[in-house]
Parts: C-alpha cells; sequence; structure tokens
C-alpha cells in the first residue's frame, strides 16, 4: 500500500506539468473569450436600439404601432420624406432597419381591407441583433393583425368570441410513459428533458476522452524517457503499477474534464440556466406525474455505470499506451479511441437507439462507452433491463481488460508488444 | 560460499528466433562478473531475465537461494538493474528521483534517506541534482541511474552496458565508481562489448557467442589459456 501511494503520487505529478496546465489554461482563456463576445452581442440585441420609421399615413392606427415599437425596445427615429430618399438616406448611416407605413394603410386597416407596412432590413453582416430587429416587427404585426381581425370579427357577429371563431377545434394533449399519464405537450417534454441533460454527454465524453488519453500518454511517455524498464524492476507489484496509471489518470482526467466543463458553462450560460429553469417549472409537474424524473438509486446507478466505463475507457487506453512506443504514437493511438466515443455522443444527441435496426443497436452497445450515454433515459423510461445489461457487459469487459492489462504487465509483452508496421526488431 | 547467482541451462526464444541457447554461470559474493559479447550475442537477454523483466523459456536462475519462477519479487528487493539505455523522469529534479526510487527499497523514510544521501555521494553531481533530470547531460543521467543502482547497496547491481555512450573521462569516472563499491560486499553483474574495459573491471568474465557461453574464467587465466594479450584476441580465438 505504501508503494502503491508512493507510485500514484508520481504519476499524478508527471501528469500535472506544464504543458497540462497551460493547455487548460488556455481552454479557459479561450472560453472566457468566447464567452465574453458572444455575451457583448446578446447585450447589444438586448439593449434599447435604434430603427427608422417613415409613417406616411399619420394614423391613429399607424400612430399606435409606432407606440407599440417603443414599448418593445425599440429608439424610433422618425423620418419624413420619400421614401426613396430616405431608403437612401438610411443606406448610408448605422441604421440597419426601416419601417415604411405607407399612405392610407390606417383607412384600409380599419376597412379591414389588405394594408401593407414595408420594412426594410439592411445587412451589413449576420449578427443576432440584425435578425432580432426584425422579428420584432413582425411579431408586433402579428399582433396588430390579431387585434384587427378579431375586432373586425366583434362587429360582424357581435355574439361570438373571435379567439373560438377562429380555432373552433382545440386540441387537449396527453402524453403516456409506461402506465403514466399526464395532460401536456410531447414537444414541451422532450425540451424540457433536452434542456435538462444537454450537457450530460459532453461531459462523458470529455471525461472519458481526457482520462483515456492520460493513461495513454503516462505509458509512453515512460517508455520514450526509457524508465518503464527500471521501474518494471523495482520491488513493488506489476498490479500495483497498473493500477497507480489508471487511478492517477482518473484523477487527473476527471480534473481537465472539470476545468473543461467549468469553461465550456462559463461560455455558454448565456441561454442560461434560468431559462431553463422557468422552462422546466411549467413541465416540471408533468415530468413528475410521468415518473420522468430521477431519484437517489437512479443516480447511484447512472454513477456505477458511469465508473465501470471509465475504467473500459482506462484499461483499453492501457493496452493502446503499450503498443505506444513514444508521446507521437500514443497520441496517434488515442484518435480510434476519440471516434469510438463520439459514436454514443453523436447517437445520444440525434438519434434514440431503442428505435434503431436491431444490428445498429447491437453495434452501438458493444461500444463499452455507450451505456452511460443512454443510462439517464433507461432509467427515466424504466428500460431497467438495458440499464442493468449495460453494467453487467461493462462490468465483464472491465475485468477481461484488467486481466489482460495485468498479464501484459507480468510478462515479456510490456517490453515486446509494439505496433509496428516494420519487421519487429529483438534487443539481444 | 555459495554463490550469489547461478544462472543454469539459461534458454530464451523470440518466435522462431532462440537468443538464449543454454547459458551457464555463478557470480560469487563480491565479485565482478562480466560478460563480453558482440551485439546481438545475448548479453542484454541474459540480464534481463535475471532482473525479471523476462521470462526464460527453459533454463533455472537462482539468486540467495531463490528461484525466479518461483519468487521473482524476492530478485527485485535485492537486485538493482541498469538498463543500457535508461533514463530518469525528465520533470523531476535528480534528487526528488533518487528519493523517489529509494522509498521502495527503504524500510522507512530515515532509511531512505540514508539510501539518498550515499546516492548524492556516489554520483558527484552536487548541486545539479537539484536540477530537472532533463537538463542533464547523458554523462550526468549515467552517473545518476548508477548511483540510483547502488545506492541501497543491493546484494547484485546488473549493469548492461554501464559506460555505453559515455566520453573518456566519463567512462573512467563511472568505473572507478563501479569497481569501488565492490569493496562493500555488493557482486556486480555487467555486460559490454567493450572488452578492454570489462577485463579492467572484471574479476571474471565469460565469453557470449550467438546465445552460448564460450568460455569462463579470470582474464588472466582466460589470456594464458588462449595464448592472447587482451580479450579481444581471447574472444577472436574462443570463436574460431
Amino acid at each position: 500500500m505504501k508503494n502503491f501511494s508512493h507510485l500514484l503520487i508520481k504519476e499524478i505529478k508527471e501528469l500535472i506539468n506544464k504543458q497540462l496546465v497551460i493547455s487548460l489554461v488556455f481552454i479557459l482563456v479561450i472560453f472566457n473569450f468566447i464567452g465574453n463576445v458572444t455575451r457583448t452581442e446578446i447585450k447589444k440585441a438586448m439593449a434599447k436600439q435604434k430603427i427608422a420609421v417613415l409613417d406616411q399615413d399619420q394614423s391613429e392606427i399607424s400612430k399606435n404601432i409606432i407606440g407599440a415599437l417603443n414599448m418593445a425596445n425599440f429608439l424610433i427615429e422618425e423620418k419624413a420624406g420619400e421614401k426613396e430618399k430616405v431608403v437612401d438616406e438610411i443606406r448610408n448611416s448605422n441604421l440597419d432597419l426601416l419601417v415604411v407605413i405607407p399612405q392610407g394603410f390606417g383607412q384600409l386597416a380599419s376597412s379591414f381591407q389588405p394594408a401593407e407596412v414595408e420594412t426594410y432590413s439592411f445587412l451589413r453582416g449576420v449578427s443576432i441583433s440584425g435578425r432580432t430587429k426584425s422579428e420584432v416587427v413582425k411579431a408586433l404585426l402579428n399582433s396588430t393583425n390579431e387585434y384587427l381581425s378579431n375586432q373586425y370579427l366583434k362587429n360582424k357577429i357581435p355574439d361570438a368570441d373571435p379567439k373560438l371563431l377562429k380555432a373552433p377545434i382545440k386540441n387537449r394533449e396527453f402524453v403516456v410513459v409506461r402506465d403514466r399519464q399526464a395532460e401536456g405537450s410531447s414537444a414541451a417534454v422532450i425540451g424540457a428533458l433536452t434542456a435538462q441533460n444537454f450537457i450530460l454527454p459532453v461531459i462523458l465524453m470529455m471525461i472519458i476522452m481526457y482520462s483515456a488519453q492520460m493513461v495513454i500518454t503516462a505509458i509512453a511517455m515512460e517508455k520514450q524517457n526509457k524508465t518503464l524498464e527500471t521501474l518494471l524492476t523495482v520491488p513493488v507489484s506489476r498490479g500495483a503499477i497498473v493500477m497507480a496509471k489508471m487511478l492517477a489518470a482518473a484523477v487527473v482526467g476527471l480534473l481537465s474534464a472539470a476545468i473543461y466543463m467549468f469553461g465550456f458553462r462559463n461560455a455558454f450560460n448565456f441561454t442560461n440556466m434560468d431559462d431553463i429553469s422557468r422552462a422546466l417549472g411549467g413541465v416540471a409537474p408533468i415530468l413528475k406525474q410521468l415518473g420522468l424524473t430521477v431519484n437517489t438509486q437512479g443516480y447511484i446507478l447512472f454513477g456505477i455505470s458511469l465508473f465501470l466505463t471509465i475504467l473500459c475507457a482506462l484499461a483499453l487506453a492501457t493496452i493502446l499506451g503499450v503498443l505506444a512506443e513514444d508521446y507521437r504514437t500514443a497520441q496517434s493511438l488515442s484518435v480510434p479511441l476519440v471516434f469510438i466515443v463520439m459514436v454514443p455522443y453523436f447517437i445520444s444527441l440525434f438519434a434514440d437507439i431503442n428505435t434503431m435496426s436491431l444490428p445498429a443497436k447491437i453495434l452501438v452497445l458493444a461500444i463499452p462507452f455507450s451505456h452511460p450515454f443512454f443510462a439517464m433515459q433507461n432509467i427515466m423510461f424504466g428500460h431497467m433491463n438495458m440499464l442493468w445489461l449495460g453494467i453487467a457487459y461493462n462490468f465483464l469487459f472491465v475485468a477481461v481488460m484488467l486481466w489482460w492489462t495485468t498479464r501484459i504487465f507480468a510478462t515479456d509483452r510490456v517490453l515486446t508488444m509494439k505496433l509496428k508496421w516494420r519487421k519487429k526488431k529483438v534487443v539481444l | 560460499m555459495a554463490p550469489v547467482l547461478e544462472v543454469e541451462g539459461l534458454k530464451k526464444k523470440y518466435g522462431s528466433l532462440e537468443a538464449l541457447k543454454g547459458v551457464s554461470f555463478k557470480v560469487e559474493e563480491g565479485e565482478i562478473f562480466g560478460l563480453i559479447g558482440p551485439n546481438g550475442a545475448g548479453k542484454t537477454t541474459t540480464l534481463r531475465i535475471i532482473s525479471t523483466l523476462l521470462t526464460p523459456t527453459d533454463g533455472r536462475v537462482i539468486f540467495l537461494g531463490f528461484d525466479l519462477k518461483k519468487n521473482p519479487e524476492k530478485f527485485r528487493e535485492k537486485i538493482s538493474y541498469l538498463p543500457e539505455e535508461a533514463g530518469a523522469y525528465r520533470n523531476m529534479k535528480g534528487i526528488d528521483y533518487l528519493e523517489f526510487m529509494a522509498k521502495f527499497y527503504a524500510a522507512d523514510d530515515s532509511e531512505a534517506k540514508k539510501y539518498v544521501e550515499r546516492a548524492v555521494a556516489i554520483s558527484g553531481l552536487g548541486e545539479r541534482l537539484k536540477d530537472k533530470a532533463g537538463t542533464y547531460s547523458k554523462g550526468m543521467t549515467r552517473k545518476l541511474l548508477l548511483a540510483r543502482a547502488l545506492m541501497t547497496k543491493p546484494a547484485l547491481a546488473i549493469l548492461d552496458e554501464p559506460t555505453s555512450g559515455l566520453d573518456v573521462i566519463n567512462s573512467l569516472e563511472v568505473r572507478e565508481m563501479i569497481k569501488g563499491f565492490t569493496k562493500e560486499g555488493v557482486s556486480v553483474l555487467l555486460s559490454s562489448h567493450n572488452m578492454l574495459e570489462v577485463e579492467f573491471l572484471s574479476d571474471r568474465v565469460a565469453l557470449i557467442d550467438r546465445g552460448l557461453i564460450l568460455d569462463s574464467g579470470t582474464p588472466q587465466a582466460l589470456k594464458e589459456k588462449y595464448q592472447a594479450s587482451n580479450l579481444e584476441i581471447v574472444f577472436r580465438r574462443a570463436v574460431q
């Protein structure tokens, strides 16, 4: 145990080197920069923005529309004169939206005849604020349309409810999950679940990738620095050497993933978590009613699935590390591992494993990293057999891999196993 | 007195390649035993087997009464191995590396401290031990590693080409370090293709070629037997 902790500390110190610290700091700086730029853009889009309005009508309705635009966070710069001249003037200014209310608009609208408002968007780039401005104007016109059509219907059929007239069929939506049912929209439920879990696959991918890369590098560096042979002859069991490397890689991998996620969340929290919570707030009772919540037992099962998957990645990476001759080969060998992790990552984001064809499903589930990606879904939707099967499969995979890894370290193969395209060279 | 190390009929195959075809020799306590032979003769394979890095295909290795196949951990406790192309952890200071290695052999911190102090004296690297090993020259690294191998006063120090790649001055210093240490009861098994070096260092030598021991004895006895002025000529005549 003394030798194991001694080795573990050395492995952790070796992994947390200058290069790793610099790359993590760099990641944080880059994420911070991206976050600041995006937040500034969003702030710009949310702030009171100037738009130009050319009111050629000067009617009560047109004044109401301008008033509504004022209320909708716009600073109105009223223009006068010929439309073409105003368009020319704005083309050479920094304004990028012009609303033209033509003469006769009010009269046409109040007599319920087609009336037009023209909006001119001056594109000078593809910023968020440019897009949102015209969307807000469109939404305002839609509500004006709604108001006018309601007025029209009230005049024509005073006893009827205009809303009912426009939408006589009402859709009551129900969502059914197994033996439970709740009134609500399936889109909202799926949206809430996606929003709740959108970060999970990213975290999983980062943890697996970082840990695996750490252990491959740790072993490859022992080979490159020619320290492995000496280490293998000191009075410490080979199992302890392997476990110390794997545990150190897991610790440093988790730490790196945590720092990465911290930076990622800081950069992209503008959406933001409050919005998600608010959105979930409405759907939360429905989720509870449908049993789509995770209890303590569920979290424990998810933790087991994740832990076994990290062990799978570490064991597999240890073998790849033995194959590597130096740091460069180690980097190339970790590439296939990264791609394998990406398969369940993308499937969990864009597809439903349960609706995939059987061969495709088997292929995906044969990847030991797949299981935690689908574990949360399996827990929530009660696919417990799938969850347990995944845990059992990963347990078996880890057992076989650890046995194999320890065997490799206990025999000549730790020194003689090489991934070489040339003919094997043996030092006599 | 029983020999420290007994090697009997040692064989090693890498696939179809027979690297060792039945190597036998003994190392007595406090002696320097040299294995000499050209590149590819089987020296490194023999040393790697004794230091528990490789498993023999056949044969027996007995060290202080322990059988290699049954008790490899006993070998690791009492043997120090210096591989031909060894290195130290580049991001570790020389002194930290010695401390790291000492802790595997020491029963407690005070014993580890004694080992490190001895290594500091053996290496002669002085203040440079406070620098990272990555900044050392080849000669300095070799001295650091040799100090690491000898600091625990192992029952058997296995040194594979101890002066490989070193300049004349560094080679001389390393040879003196090795020679001086046997006075403290340490047995040394070394290999080299530099036969003059082995002649200078060794009490007894074995001539190895193509996986077989051709002959063994004291350098003087071998020179007399083959009527040669040095071991290089002895080796050439033994091969013929």
